[in-house]
């Protein structure tokens, strides 16, 4: 009982197991986007979707919980806010596997949107490692630092990356919007993933 | 005329019953740390063991100290408090029924010409107008220690222990409303012998819970809707600062209002967030209702006896 008065209730640490286990099907389908457009391998594609969905159940899962009375009211729009931000990075990391199915980069394009993969995926697990601070002593401020330093770095490539792709020539209307959606939707993830970093700073401020 | 004192104080342990829930609990039923039925038990079994263990003191001052008590003056004062605060609750008019009582005792007293003591009622004025000051200062105080100690500890944890303080500091907030809200109440009937004090407090006490039971679950339902706009730390700074300033009044005898306490509370805290955050137009409303519920409650008693006699 004491250890469920001071560590934390079972809703609530319940929750935050979820929110991590949320956050684990982001890095993942992040690092497998990133293999999949290193290897051009469909399979990896598909299993990006299936993470998709997987987060989808998780997220329905936090959201019950939440309304079974897990956290008090003041903090439960925060928490509902950051795992819709999450899945939204799931959506567009889904999004973004699935146009690449149809495209055909040429080698530096591929090598920066690996690079873009990639640090989206170390965004993830910085994420995470700040999910892990709600029930720990960590700093969660270096985290958010982190996260804001990686998305600098995803917008500088993207500055470079689109600068470049504007000295091609596009055959054709949809292979331009292909490549357009793509590149968008890979760089929103760096995006979201920042937003949901503020928003788990705000929710940690909350009761200070 | 021996009936009128009782049935009118039921009536006005009945309003407490169902206003002061909120007061105490409204928040944990809100913040589903407690279920409503729970809430109200622990309610009733807090308010019983508060006019149990202090409610004497509060009593004697109320019941004794103010005006020589007669059947015409207690008759008279608690029917015209009963009507206040029935229809002040009706209108949704906040008034303090600590205010309202003494209005119109020493209202009723002063048109029968009875022995009122003004001494008396000079340190009652002085503890209403100097337990909000008193709740200011110590939710400042709690705040300022909560942020100091509190704020340093994970997340997960000051979330739990949010949870236990809010529990905490409600149960203060029954135990007083038992040692100091029904103590008002019931000091005047049982000073005049008009019931046994066992049973007054056996009975006040259910009347209390009786009131939690019916009537409170609306105005529960509007705070606990309310509240998630609320910051549980400033929530509970404000409520715990209040909670023991009344303890500390209660301990003197002095029968004050929680409700101005927590005003008092919630204002002390809002100054520590900026003056900006706190509504002066809506304080100066409060500061009038102050003023006016026990000289309406004076002036309308006093004009009903003039009348009568």
């Amino acid at each position: 009982m004491l250890k469920e008065l001071f560590l934390g209730g079972k809703k609530e640490l319940e929750v935050v197991d979820k929110m991590k286990k949320h956050m684990g099907f982001l890095c993942s389908a992040c690092t497998t986007l990133k293999a999949a457009i290193e290897n051009r391998d469909k399979e990896l594609i598909s299993s990006v979707s299936d993470l998709e969905r997987e987060g989808d159940i998780v997220r329905r899962e936090i959201f019950s919980n939440i309304y079974e009375g897990a956290f008090l009211p003041f903090l439960r729009p925060n928490i509902c806010r950051f795992v819709e931000i999450v899945d939204n990075a799931l959506d567009v990391t889904k999004d973004a596997a699935i146009e690449y199915t149809d495209l055909e980069l040429d080698e530096e394009t591929k090598e920066d949107c690996a690079r873009i993969a990639d640090i989206s995926a170390k965004m993830c697990e910085m994420l995470l490692a700040a999910i892990e601070t709600l029930s720990g002593r960590a700093d969660l401020r270096e985290k958010s630092l982190a996260i804001r330093i990686y998305e600098k770095k995803v917008d500088e490539i993207e500055f470079d990356l689109l600068k470049r792709l504007r000295t091609k020539e596009i055959k054709n209307f949809w292979e331009g919007k292909a490549l357009s959606d793509f590149i968008h939707d890979l760089t929103s993830i760096s995006d979201l993933i920042e937003d949901a970093s503020d928003y788990l700073q705000i929710i940690n401020i909350s009761l200070r | 005329m021996q009936p009128i004192p009782i049935i009118a104080s039921v009536l006005i342990a009945l309003s407490v019953g169902s206003n002061d829930t909120s007061n105490a609990l409204g928040i944990c039923i809100g913040c589903r740390i407690i279920s409503f039925r729970r809430a109200v038990i622990l309610f009733g079994v807090f308010v019983l063991i508060g006019i149990l263990l202090q409610g004497r003191k509060v009593m004697k001052t109320v019941g004794k100290d103010i005006v020589e008590m007669d059947l015409r003056i207690l008759g008279i004062s608690l029917l015209v408090s009963a009507m206040l605060i029935i229809i002040s609750n009706w209108k949704r008019l906040p008034v303090s029924t600590h205010q309202v009582i003494i209005g119109s005792l020493t209202g009723s007293g002063t048109a029968l010409g009875a022995d009122v003591n003004y001494g008396s009622l000079f340190e009652i004025f002085l503890s209403w107008a100097l337990s909000p000051l008193a709740a200011f200062f110590a939710s400042i105080m709690l705040y300022r220690a909560m942020e100091k100690t509190l704020s340093k500890l994970p997340f997960l944890q000051i979330e739990r222990i949010i949870r236990v303080l809010l529990l905490a500091s409600g149960i203060i907030i029954a135990y007083t409303t038992g040692a100091n809200e029904l103590a008002t109440i019931l000091g005047p009937i049982i000073h005049a012998g008009l019931i046994d004090e066992t049973w007054a407090f056996l009975g006040g006490s259910f009347l209390v819970f009786l009131g939690a039971v019916l009537l409170s679950n609306r105005i529960i339902e509007t705070i606990g809707s309310g509240i998630t706009a609320l910051d549980p730390y400033s929530g509970f700074a404000a409520q715990f600062g209040a909670g023991c300033c009344v303890f500390l009044f209660t301990s003197l005898g002095m029968p004050i209002s929680t409700t101005y306490c927590i005003i008092g509370g919630i204002t002390g805290v809002g100054m520590l967030k900026g003056t900006g955050t706190v509504s002066v137009n809506l304080l100066k409303k409060i500061a009038l209702s102050w003023i006016l519920a026990p000289t309406l409650a004076f002036l309308t008693c006093f004009i009903v006896i003039r009348t009568l006699t």
